[in-house]
């Protein structure tokens, strides 16, 4: 019996690495004209700055040596961006005439539907953002993307916010980690899938241990619980390719993130804020250079299945109701 | 000719790849396995390249995009020199990272000196402009709301809400706004001003008090506040500092809002400083404008100076009393009139201080 060296080829490519390459005077250049532009244009220029950015954070990320890629312009994201903000306009319009009115009756009106706007805009603007999100990033020319319905989002979102308001908060833990699954089982990288395995039981179990144990340890422990929190939340993404499962692994140590967050204030402190370009690559670097890809994932074997997609309009929408996934 | 390796936007393997830089288009010839081909890529369709280093990426075509990868070192400089015209390469912000770290410290201290002005004095300017446009009639609504969320945690006391408004009605006042008084029960010496006219001044401030003339100072002061539309003012700063850092920072989180924030509020107290001093030329003014003795301005000071622990709160944001004193006493000089005796009002007060 004797073995063929080309099986041996086929699987030639183990736990291929992530990689963050950006420096932070490089973003920094980026950043001054953004600021600038922005500042001369009264703050319209915002959607190019963000492209910019962006694009070069994608640029700078890179998977078994190759960098991906963000696809998307200013000026889809300058329409969404107007769209956005007539959306705001509108809700903020009905509050602020909530409040001048003198009618109860009014009052609550207007504010019900302030809330309620805002409420059922969360989960339009997650699943806008990540179809667009996922349309414009593509490794090696293969484009990512985004399956999910918006009926199963607001399905996902309203049981779970219903369910944690009624347990008070405490649902909460199975809320984020559906939510997840959700938007993770949904996203593709090619022929590729995502799928997140949290369970919320866990989640509560690192945010109680992370609690007790930073109290008892008068907030030393404070740093071990957010690496706990993005352990959590990396190594329980799976990637399944050809029926096989790999999964996410992040090596960060606390000391690391001991660092990177005392180091992060410093600079934030001493630059005067200036100094953001740096925070960010220290932290993205911290992320991804302590990941990698555990099983048989192959990077050589995806393949294009997404159509293209353009509309940035939840892109800038997720950006004002603070969402920042991933 | 360069090698690197070519990918064709259906499946993610490179494939090895020559390239060769034409004239006017690049020649990509490829081979995996058994199979081979050329691509002709033609400058126009190259995609914008920027932000590479080590690898030089290149993008064609529309979706799905091919690419090349090529990590020969020369490669970038070889594309620069065949295409200097070309769309693909240009780029500011490549242009803006060559200027070195010179160039980015002088742009970085420029942008710095940029904001700081904009901070202390662009917007400040900015949204006083705004406030000066705001409508009176909003103005007056947007107080009567927060008028009345104020007075729900307090005790009113009305015998002498009743008294202060006839002392009020008997004053000769010029305000754009119709002016609301009240007195609360509270043993805060302290009396503020709501936008859009109204006026809560508690019941210790009263007791304090040995003259009607520093009642009509203290309500002229407030008046000022009211008139000047200082807390319009002011809300219209915060919310321009807080929209212009949303816009300039995105989805920037916590510590640079704190930062700007702690700026910001000291820049208040510097406003405040300025606001109170005109307030309290307001106050001198009403006085003149009744022929009350404007000495009440500086007695009204004196009740807020005495050492009890209990001003130190409502001290401490305002301007040091003793400059406040002396500021008076020099407009007193100025001001030439008459004091004559107003028994209407005297009548008020006495009632106000049963």
């Amino acid at each position: 019996m004797h073995e063929t060296s080309t099986l041996k080829q086929e699987t030639t490519v183990t736990n291929p690495t992530l990689a963050f390459k950006g420096q932070g005077s490089e973003l920094f250049s980026i950043q001054i004209v953004n600021i600038a532009l922005m500042l001369v244009t009264l703050g319209l220029y915002y959607p190019w700055a963000k492209a910019k950015n962006l694009q070069y954070i994608y640029r700078k990320t890179e998977l078994a040596g190759s960098p991906f890629t963000f696809h998307g312009t200013g000026k889809e994201m300058f329409i969404g961006f107007i769209k956005g903000l007539g959306i705001f306009a509108v809700l903020i319009g009905v509050f602020m005439y909530g409040y001048m009115h003198g009618d109860n009756g009014v009052k609550f009106l207007c504010f019900a539907a302030y809330f309620i706007g805002i409420l059922a805009l969360i989960p339009l603007a997650i699943h806008g953002m990540m179809r667009y999100r996922t349309s414009r990033t593509s490794w090696r020319g293969i484009h990512m993307g985004y399956r999910g319905t918006l009926g199963n989002m607001y399905k996902v979102y309203f049981t779970g916010f219903f369910l944690s308001v009624i347990t008070l908060g405490i649902y909460g833990f199975w809320f984020e980690t559906n939510l997840r699954k959700e938007i993770l089982g949904n996203t593709r990288f090619g022929n590729a899938k995502f799928r997140f395995i949290g369970d919320g039981s866990d989640l509560l179990l690192v945010h109680i241990k992370g609690y007790f144990l930073t109290v008892i340890t008068f907030g030393i422990y404070g740093f071990w619980y957010m690496k706990d929190l993005i352990h959590f939340y990396i190594n329980n993404i799976l990637i399944e390719q050809d029926g096989k499962y790999s999964r996410l692994d992040s090596s960060l140590t606390g000391g690391q993130y001991f660092k990177l967050a005392v180091g992060n204030l410093l600079i934030m402190i001493f630059t005067l804020g200036l100094g953001y370009a740096w925070v960010v690559t220290r932290t993205m670097a911290a992320i991804f250079n302590n990941c990698e890809i555990l099983g048989e994932f192959n990077p050589d074997a995806l393949a294009q299945t997404e159509e293209d997609y353009k509309n940035a309009t939840f892109e800038d929408m997720a950006d004002m109701l603070d969402i920042g996934l991933v | 000719m360069f090698e690197g390796k070519y990918y064709n936007g259906r499946t993610s393997k490179g494939m090895p790849a020559f390239i060769t830089l034409e004239p006017t288009y690049i020649r990509v010839a490829w081979q995996a396995g058994e199979e081979s081909g050329t691509e002709i890529w033609q400058l126009s369709e190259i995609h914008k390249s920027e932000f590479n280093d080590a690898t030089t990426l290149l993008e064609y075509g529309d979706f799905p995009r091919q690419s090349i990868a090529v990590f020969e070192q020369g490669f970038r400089e070889a594309l620069e020199q065949k295409y200097s015209d070309a769309k693909f390469l240009r780029s500011k912000y490549n242009a803006f990272q060559k200027t070195g770290i010179k160039g980015l410290l002088v742009g970085g201290l420029s942008l710095l000196t940029l904001a700081i002005v904009l901070f202390v004095w662009g917007v400040p300017a900015l949204a006083e402009k705004a406030a000066a446009h705001f409508p009176l009639a909003y103005e007056r609504a947007m107080g009567e709301q927060l008028h009345e969320q104020l007075m729900l945690g307090q005790t009113i006391d009305s015998a002498k809400t009743a008294a202060l408004r006839e002392y009020l009605a008997a004053l000769d006042v010029k305000s754009d706004f119709p002016i609301t008084v009240t007195v609360v029960k509270d043993d805060a010496v302290n009396a503020f001003a709501v936008p859009g006219g109204f006026v809560v001044v508690h019941d210790a401030i009263l007791d304090k008090m040995k003259h009607h003339e520093e009642l009509a100072g203290l309500l002229g002061h407030e008046i000022g506040h009211v008139q000047m539309r200082h807390s319009t003012k002011a809300l219209a700063r915060s919310l321009s500092y807080y929209m212009l850092l949303s816009i300039l920072f995105g989805d920037v989180s916590g510590i640079a809002a704190v930062i700007v924030d702690n700026a910001s509020t000291l820049n208040n107290l510097e406003y405040s400083r300025s606001a109170e001093s005109d307030s309290d030329k307001a106050g001198l003014e009403l006085l003149k404008q009744n022929k009350l003795n404007p000495k009440g301005m500086v007695w009204l000071m004196e009740r807020l100076q005495s050492d009890d622990p209990e001003f130190l709160k409502f001290i401490s944001t305002h301007p040091s009393t003793n400059d406040r004193i002396k500021e008076i006493e020099i407009q007193i000089k100025e001001t030439k009139y008459k004091p004559e005796p107003n028994h209407e009002l005297e009548a008020d007060w006495a009632k106000l201080k049963k």
